[in-house]
């Protein structure tokens, strides 16, 4: 990977051709997760709250990687987490597959170069898009790992899990770190 | 490795279900402030009082991360957003903003947008 850049008004990038099959494959399965949760909460018995927005799930998802990206509002309420779930889940649900499906075309390029290397560049909403999608990403696999504490993490840090969790977070950071230094100059 | 892997927990619906839904609930909470908070909710609410949001600690969002949420969505300074993110961190939560409870349910929805666990409560609670 060539690290994240300033160039102009945007921030590029390149990734080997694996890297970039990585993080489409995350991306992908996020996707999959995500969808297969709003099918079920979008159901055909209602149009019309279908069209509002207005899902019929009233509890966190049993998977606990999904009820990590989807959470309780109200943690001793369950009657008012259930309605705010009802109107907010949905939403929610498809703006973090939006995110999702913009890093994935933002990695859609052919290999170009010497090195034959996808190169990336992201304009703003994109680089809100990749941030907030490395964070779901990094969310999912902590908890298929069983990550509770900061030690739980970095004894992970030798398996193959947690080192694309540890090269996300770089990623996250490196994109960050540049994309504020975008803003104060 | 799988080409699934994100899926792996499917393998546990069949015999613990039941059992992995705990453990998110233990993610990323010490059970002495899950103690404190349920014992407190139980007091007398008055109508109108105001609502608060309140961002938890979890062991994978970066601190420079967080400290960018609170800046770019709240619209904190540098140092505030710096030392509401330590709060959390070192707190393992911190009340982030303060008022109606709509405007707390929008916050907490922007949070969770942004990957951070979050709830909202009365400020009384």
């Amino acid at each position: 990977m060539i690290a994240f850049a300033r160039r102009g008004d945007a921030i590029t990038a390149r990734f080997t051709t694996d890297e970039a099959a990585l993080i489409q494959n995350l991306t992908a399965q996020l996707i999959g997760m995500l969808t297969e949760r709003s099918d079920r909460s979008v159901g055909d018995e209602d149009p019309l709250a279908a069209q509002l927005g207005i899902g019929s799930m009233t509890a966190a998802p049993v998977d606990p990687a999904l009820a990590r990206l989807l959470p309780d509002a109200y943690r001793d309420d369950n009657e008012a987490a259930s309605d705010y779930r009802r109107f907010t889940e949905v939403g929610l649900t498809e703006r973090k597959i939006a995110n999702a499906r913009a890093v994935a075309m933002s990695l859609s390029g052919a290999p170009t170069g010497l090195r034959r290397t996808i190169a990336v560049r992201l304009d703003d909403p994109a680089v809100q898009a990749w941030l907030r999608t490395l964070t779901d990403l990094r969310l999912v696999l902590a908890e298929r790992m069983e990550i509770v504490t900061d030690e739980d993490a970095a004894a992970e840090r030798d398996e193959p899990m947690g080192m694309i969790f540890d090269w996300l977070g770089y990623l996250q950071a490196t994109l960050l770190e540049e994309w504020e230094q975008q803003l104060w100059t | 490795m799988s080409g699934r892997f994100l899926f792996v927990w499917k393998r546990y619906l069949s015999s613990e279900a039941s059992g992995r839904e705990m453990t998110m609930a233990g993610v990323t909470d010490s059970p002495q402030l899950d103690e404190s908070i349920d014992t407190s909710e139980q007091t007398a609410q008055s109508p109108d009082s105001p609502w608060v949001t309140i961002v938890w600690n979890d062991p994978v969002n970066l601190q420079t991360y967080v400290s960018w949420v609170f800046r770019s969505y709240f619209g904190h300074s540098r140092a505030e957003a710096e030392r509401l993110m330590l709060l959390v961190h070192n707190e393992g939560r911190a009340v982030v903003a303060t008022g109606g409870r709509e405007e707390m349910e929008r916050h907490v929805e922007a949070m969770h947008d942004f990957g951070l666990w979050a709830t909202l409560t009365r400020s009384d609670a």
